[in-house]
């Protein structure tokens, strides 16, 4: 009786669990899909592919998309250039006080406040920009390079970066020392192999394939931000999150494009995810 | 040598956000091209001693909702981890706790939120804490399910072996030996719901003035003060658990 009250209690919990994070994001991919197709939603007045035949007109649901792979290929990239040789190559700094404690301090930045210190620090009248003027090296703000709210991402990049490697640092530090990889660094080097062999064949490797699903994730994580590009972006190009938010949000007129965009592009994610996951489990170790 | 320069230049390149925002707090009529302000006041600051300070209740407006959703996250997906660990089709539960990463924050808030329109929960707290589960939720099952071992079970059952009821078990055995993890889970969901602004502005609309929003609000008006000020409040409970637990700011479920 009372393993049947329990197996009860298991499966209604699954059962709303299951409700809760698969079927109301489902439904909700199921009704963005019927409002780009005019069937749901306010402005729902019949079966309509004309959204669906609009998107060929309109590219900036596909601008949106490569200025997002260009900017999340781009951050991670540099964060784990940056997290790599912070393991490799200042190992000792690493183990000793105050590193350890200090890559934690940019954790505790939210990346809406990170965004708004970027924007105070690096825009035309940024205190950069200020000390600069003071330097005469720019004579008015307009001299000073774009380097928030610019077409290329570069303020987003930076805070991307900043906010990405001291974790991918401390990751990639946890598994060198899981691993091992001092012991193997003297066990290579002790067959011959120099410093630079050993990073490139043996150490880069290891902590890569290890590491790969939370690079992954950040990855993943940095193709839908939304806070950073929405202070430190441009109103065009922009991020996949800010582009279907956007559209949702301010114009009723152009809610069915945004459920068009919003359907594809958490297909396309879930898409890419598969293929992610497949790619990295066949390479794992 | 290197081995300071390097510690040097990241000690800058950390603590120059938390310098600037000291500055822009307490900064007075500081414009370009000014290096540094011309005169401090405490005037920003003072705004949270004000009786109707909305910068105060949108403090704790934050803490609530964060608060809420990481006791209701850790105690659910507790239990949640536990019958996902006993179902048959225990790799699948999981995979599908996986869905809510997969897509951005702001596009599921984008995605549910004609539901909680039509649930009336559109722009209140209610709403927030409904968007934020779906994420915390099965974040915390995803961190617990490793408790839910063939370990605990035999622990459980050692336990009614000698004597205990099933609430004795689970209050006097299991509940001390996940309560490392509990914890764990408890900052870090706190932290989830406490660093969110896209789906917390996306589906209260704007109306549930938590921290985060009101920083984006404050620079949308050029307050530079007002949102340097909140940006150090957000900073505050993050700096406290820092200090408490250090996984507490970066364990991940995997």
């Amino acid at each position: 009786m009372a393993l049947d009250i329990r197996r009860f209690f298991s499966t209604t919990l699954l059962g709303g669990y299951g409700l809760l994070v698969l079927g109301l994001p489902l439904a909700g991919l199921g009704y963005a899909l019927l409002g780009s197709l005019g069937l749901a939603g306010p402005l729902a007045a019949g079966f309509t592919p004309r959204y669906w035949l609009a998107l060929g007109a309109n590219a900036g649901l596909l601008y949106s998309a490569l200025f997002s792979t260009w900017v999340a290929l781009v951050s991670v990239g540099v964060s784990v250039a940056l997290a790599l040789s912070l393991v490799l190559r200042a190992q000792p700094t690493l183990r000793r006080w105050p590193l350890p404690g200090l890559l934690y301090v940019p954790l505790l930045l939210p990346a809406l406040v990170l965004a708004f210190c970027l924007f105070q620090l690096l825009s035309g009248a940024g205190w950069l920009a200020r000390l600069s003027y003071g330097l005469e090296w720019i004579g008015s703000p307009a001299d000073f390079p774009e380097l928030v709210q610019d077409s290329a991402g570069l303020g987003i990049i930076l805070a991307q970066v900043l906010l990405t490697f001291p974790f991918l640092t401390l990751l990639l530090q946890a598994i060198y020392q899981e691993s091992r990889l001092d012991e193997l660094r003297q066990l290579s080097s002790t067959l011959g192999a120099s410093a630079g062999q050993f990073r490139g064949r043996v150490a880069v490797p290891l902590l890569l394939r290890r590491a790969a699903p939370t690079l992954l994730l950040n990855f993943i994580a940095t193709l839908g931000a939304y806070d950073v590009p929405l202070l430190l972006g441009r109103p065009h190009p922009q991020m996949l999150s800010v582009f279907v938010a956007t559209r949702q949000q301010f114009d009723l007129r152009e809610l069915p494009m945004g459920y068009l965009a919003g359907f594809l592009v958490a297909l396309g994610l879930l898409a890419l995810i598969g293929i992610l996951i497949k790619l990295t489990r066949r390479h794992a170790l | 040598m290197h081995s300071r320069l390097l510690i040097g230049l990241l000690m800058l390149l950390f603590g120059l956000p938390f310098g600037l925002l000291g500055l822009l707090a307490l900064a007075q009529g500081w414009h370009f091209p000014q290096a540094l302000p011309p005169a401090y006041s405490l005037a920003a600051l003072r705004t949270l001693g004000a009786a109707d300070s909305e910068l105060l209740a949108g403090l704790g407006r934050s803490l609530l909702l964060a608060g809420t959703v990481a006791l209701l996250a850790t105690a659910g997906g507790f239990g949640v981890a536990r019958a996902v660990a006993r179902s048959r089709w225990s790799r699948q539960w999981e995979a599908a706790s996986y869905l809510p990463y997969a897509l951005p924050p702001v596009l599921l808030a984008t995605l549910v939120q004609p539901f909680i329109i039509r649930l009336q929960l559109s722009g209140s707290g209610g709403g927030v804490v409904l968007g934020l589960l779906l994420v915390a939720l099965p974040f915390a099952t995803l961190l617990l399910r490793s408790f839910w071992s063939v370990q605990a079970r035999e622990y459980e059952q050692l336990a009614r072996t000698l004597g205990c009821s099933a609430r004795q078990a689970f209050g006097r055995v299991l509940l001390p030996l996940a309560w490392p993890l509990l914890r764990t889970t408890l900052f870090q969901t706190f932290l989830l719901a406490w660093f969110d602004f896209g789906l917390t502005n996306v589906l209260s609309v704007g109306k549930v003035r938590t921290l985060t929003v009101q920083v984006f609000s404050y620079v949308g008006e050029a307050n530079t003060a007002l949102a340097a000020v909140a940006s150090l409040l957000l900073v505050l409970p993050p700096a406290l658990l820092l200090g408490l637990n250090r996984t507490a700011l970066w364990r991940r479920p995997g």
